[in-house]
């Protein structure tokens, strides 16, 4: 591995590092913060509420992406 | 309908298995075959005690009350493990290094292994999770209520409540090592998380497409104001997200799974997404069954038992069975590891000290403090659960469940600015930690935890609603006048305003102590450790080796070794270490003290001697940092030693070259006036000669011998001069032979037999018979003895002169001395024979410019020998010493 792999490997460690932190923040944008009453409402989807597959939606999206970047952050 | 006798039979079988499958796995642990036992999967299934008797019975009851305010009590811990990274990581690091055994345990360690800070903590942990206790056994007598209304329910708690103390101390304290890990008790854990998953997964997939014809249909029966409502995104929805977050790291058994329990940091790693995902599935089903619950349970049924009696309604014992072994296994499993941590907490921080304070003096033997380790650890598991037993006896099952899983919640939040603030504040003091907690906790206490008891308990009813004492801006629940909000946002609101003010204040304001600075350096800059530190921790009582080993690092072997034989001495001991005494320790303390100052010194005696849980290794690092300062600090003097040295030599160059130049100006001017006596002489007697016209011939001839004379002498100059330089700078390589020395000084006495003869100076020969082989050029060797010998015959005479030559060899080189017995030359004119035109008398003869001594030194070094003045008290003595062949 030369030099400028390592430097590109460091920067990627340092991006997997930052987005570790920003992730539990975007999470607690979307279903900590006055964004989630915009999903409030009468409309579904297959007759399930919009609200409902918001939350869980989004829930189910944090689990798989911290599930990615554990992967990743745990190898370095 | 299922019978109480089955249902009975249903949890002992069960309860049973949990018994065998804890054995086993403990058996199996100590055969050294963890294996799969410590895997990620099962360090992330018993996170799930998260989840308990409340979640699984009381989340539907959330739901069919207030919709999906449920939700924030799993997305909360959501948060917190998806940014694993940046805090629980940190947690977990903390708890191996420091060998953390609770929460109580990191909070005073962190600040300065506070005692204080410890029982407070413990006893807020004690008196928050007590309701929570009552709460799960509150949780299965109201399971079994449904199976059989008007039963016992206080026998029903009580035996849960001794089953469970049994478990419990059976398998949680088969070890007195708290940071042993119990894996009977995690692995019965784990399998009571899949458990209780399954049941909840089964009752809802039954929900939804056995009663239902599927999610739309479930939803299509839901009340509006059950999805829309307030509940979504409040003032409360954010308090209870934050407070769930705070909590899954400040209950004691959380924290127990979490940090204590850990077997591998990487664990965390899977946590991180697992544990979120089992919430994800715990919760998925929650709002389908609260609604079906609504619309097809009898009015006035009870929400929180959906889970079951939804069920029980449609005839599907087996599934109500499950779902009962579910909310069973979710209510033990909280109660059992809770117990663990609590009981930790309280022997170590409360009982132990107690015992250790009151305790005959002498009986301090580890095998003592192992049983009454183990016995405190016991009793307080009994007495927790005896606890918990009676709060439920007391408040005899009032007000929702989840209410009181909150106020739980809330209470043990207050840890959490002291906590944060000591993981990421390296100001954090033991000050501002315990004005906040008693602060917050106080104001949680008023506003929240006595209330909850509705008159019951300290405060009366008309306190609660109008103030104490009619003070109306103290009443409870709108302290200072805040009105309008949910009490538990209140009393959040205010306990952390307080809380966090007092803490920040307090540590501004205050000085922390030198083992908080420690302490504070350690935790916060804990990934700047070294990672692989297997600390082990100082027995109670101090040994002298230990304390010699500190002294011997810090203040280097020699003196600790004179130190503590000293003491030793004083003591009467003929050798060996001396006993630990108090003098002793304070004259360590005193001695330490000019090394690392006097507060670390007392931070680190008092600690190993006081037995505190500053690791020894802790200690040794402190003393070798203060030994690599020392160090450090030395080389630098050495350096700075060296390097005036150097200025001195430089300084010393320097005057020489000086000297040298002086020399050579000398040397010229000498060099001139030598050459200017012979040419004024010859200049004015040829111009006598061309000038006079009346000269007679005897006088021309005899003008002319002298300029003959004066031209033959400025030319000898000349040659010596040429020579010398030539010698000097080494470029006239002399050609080496094998010579026989006794040849060289015949002929060179040969040469100067007639001056020699002139002066009546006496020759004493002592050269030896054998003949003296030599390396060295013959002419140029003999050049050498002549000057020496003329050089006698000039300055050397003396009464009865007389000149001896002998030879020595030393080695590979012979020497030979030319002494006479002349006045000799005075010590401080030795250097300067070998100088140019040095002449040390007046008694110069003429013919001679003072070249001699030096170009003779000059041969001598070219033939790999040397030519020396020896100092002596007769005469001049010269040596000439020269390789053998």
């Amino acid at each position: 591995m030369n030099r400028s792999d390592l430097a590109a490997e460091a920067t990627r460690r340092r991006k997997l590092r930052e987005g570790a932190l920003l992730l539990p923040i975007f999470g607690a944008f979307l279903l900590v913060s006055p964004l989630i009453t915009v999903f409030i409402g009468s409309t579904s989807i297959f007759g399930l509420p919009l609200i409902f597959i918001y939350i869980f939606g989004i829930w189910l999206g944090l689990v798989l992406i911290a599930r990615a970047m554990a992967r990743r952050l745990d190898k370095g | 309908m299922l019978s109480l006798n089955a249902l009975i039979a249903a949890s002992l079988g069960y309860a049973v298995l949990l018994f065998t499958i804890a054995f086993w796995a403990e058996r199996r642990a100590q055969a050294g075959r963890i294996g799969w036992l410590r895997s990620p999967f099962v360090y992330t299934l018993s996170i799930s005690v998260y989840c308990t008797g409340w979640t699984f019975y009381g989340a539907v009851g959330s739901a069919a009350r207030n919709g999906f305010e449920f939700v924030t009590i799993y997305l909360g811990p959501t948060l917190v493990f998806i940014g694993w990274w940046w805090l629980l990581r940190k947690l977990l690091r903390i708890g191996r290094a420091q060998r953390i055994t609770s929460i109580a345990d990191l909070i005073s360690s962190r600040y300065g292994k506070s005692t204080t800070l410890a029982v407070l903590v413990t006893l807020l942990a004690v008196i928050g999770s007590t309701p929570y206790i009552a709460l799960q056994l509150q949780s299965i007598t109201l399971s079994f209520s449904v199976f059989e209304s008007g039963g016992h329910a206080n026998l029903t708690a009580f035996w849960v409540a001794a089953g469970l103390a049994v478990f419990t101390i059976l398998f949680g304290t088969r070890n007195v090592d708290a940071n042993e890990r119990h894996h009977g008790v995690v692995t019965a854990i784990a399998i009571e998380a899949v458990v209780k998953l399954v049941a909840l997964l089964s009752v809802g997939v039954f929900v939804v497409w056995g009663i239902a014809g599927g999610p739309a249909e479930i939803f299509a029966k839901a009340p509006p104001e059950l999805l829309r409502g307030d509940s979504i995104f409040s003032a409360r929805w954010v308090s209870l997200t934050m407070l769930s977050a705070m909590a899954i790291i400040t209950l004691p058994r959380m924290f127990q799974v979490i940090v204590v329990e850990n077997a591998d940091e990487k664990h965390l790693a899977t946590a991180s997404w697992a544990f979120p995902g089992y919430l994800f599935l715990m919760s998925l089903f929650v709002l389908p069954i609260a609604i079906a619950g609504n619309a097809l349970m009898p009015e006035g049924s009870n929400p929180d038992l959906y889970v079951l009696s939804l069920p029980l309604s449609q005839g599907q014992e087996n599934l109500a069975l499950l779902a009962f072994l579910g909310g069973f296994s979710s209510a033990t499993s909280m109660v059992i590891i809770a117990a663990i941590a609590l009981s930790t907490m309280v022997s170590n921080h409360i009982i132990m000290p107690l015992w250790l304070r009151f305790a005959p003096q002498g009986t301090e033997t580890s095998g003592d403090v192992r049983t009454i380790l183990l016995r405190s650890r016991r009793l307080s598991i009994a007495g927790i659960l005896l606890l918990g037993y009676l709060y439920f006896r007391l408040t005899g099952g009032s007000g929702a469940l989840a209410s009181i899983g909150l106020i739980a919640f809330a209470g043990m939040a207050q840890i959490i600015p002291s906590l944060f603030g000591g993981l990421f504040w390296r100001g954090a003091t033991r000050t501002g930690a315990l004005l906040g907690l008693l602060s917050g906790f106080a104001v949680w206490a008023y506003t929240l935890f006595l209330p909850s008891f509705e008159g019951g308990f300290v405060l009366s009813q008309t306190a609660i609603e109008n103030g104490p004492f009619g003070l109306g801006f103290l009443t409870p629940n709108a302290l200072f006048g805040l009105m309008g909000y949910d009490p538990l946002v209140h009393s959040l609101f205010w306990s952390m305003t307080f809380n966090i003010t007092l803490f920040i204040l307090g540590s501004l304001l205050s000085t922390p102590r030198p083992l908080e600075r420690i302490q504070a350096s350690q935790f916060v800059d804990v990934f700047r450790l070294d990672k692989s530190t297997g600390s082990y921790l100082v027995s109670r009582s101090a040994t002298s080796e230990d304390l010699f080993t500190l002294a011997q690092r810090i203040l280097g072997a020699d003196p600790a070794q004179r130190l503590f034989s000293e003491m030793a001495q004083q003591q009467g001991k003929a050798q060996g270490l001396p006993d630990a005494t108090d003098k002793l320790v304070q004259t360590l303390e005193r001695e330490l003290a000019g090394s690392v100052g006097a507060a670390s010194a007392h931070a680190m005696v008092s600690q190993i001697a006081g037995g505190g849980t500053v690791s020894v290794d802790e200690l040794m690092k402190i003393a070798d940092e203060t030994a690599q300062i020392v160090e450090y600090s030395q080389q630098l003097e050495n350096q700075s030693h060296r390097l005036e040295l150097a200025m001195q030599e430089l300084r010393g160059a320097n005057a020489q070259l000086t000297e040298m130049g002086a020399q050579k100006d000398a040397f010229l001017s000498q060099v001139s006036h030598e050459l200017r006596t012979p040419m004024t002489s010859i200049r004015s007697f040829s111009e006598i000669l061309r000038d006079s016209e009346s000269l007679d011939l005897p006088d021309a001839k005899r003008f002319l011998g002298i300029i003959q004379d004066e031209s033959v002498r400025l030319t000898r100059l000349l040659d010596e001069i040429l020579d010398l330089s030539h010698l000097e700078s080494g470029r006239g390589q002399l050609l080496l032979e094998p010579v026989v020395l006794q040849d060289v000084i015949e002929k060179s006495l040969n040469a100067t037999g007639a001056l020699l003869e002139e002066a009546e100076i006496a020759v004493h020969n002592e050269l030896p018979e054998a003949p003296v082989m030599v390396m060295a050029n013959f002419d140029r060797l003999a050049q050498v003895f002549i000057n020496l010998i003329s050089n006698t015959v000039k300055y050397g005479r003396g009464e009865s002169p007389k000149l001896t030559i002998s030879v020595a060899i030393l080695g590979e080189t012979v020497t030979i001395v030319m002494a006479d017995n002349g006045p000799g030359i005075a010590a401080a004119n030795r250097k300067k024979v070998f100088e140019k035109f040095t002449r040390l008398s007046e008694a110069n003869l003429a013919g001679s410019a003072g070249l001699g001594l030096p170009i003779s030194r000059e041969i001598m070094r070219n033939l790999q020998g040397d030519l020396a003045l020896k100092p002596s008290r007769h005469g001049a003595v010269f040596e000439v010493s020269i390789p053998l062949v």
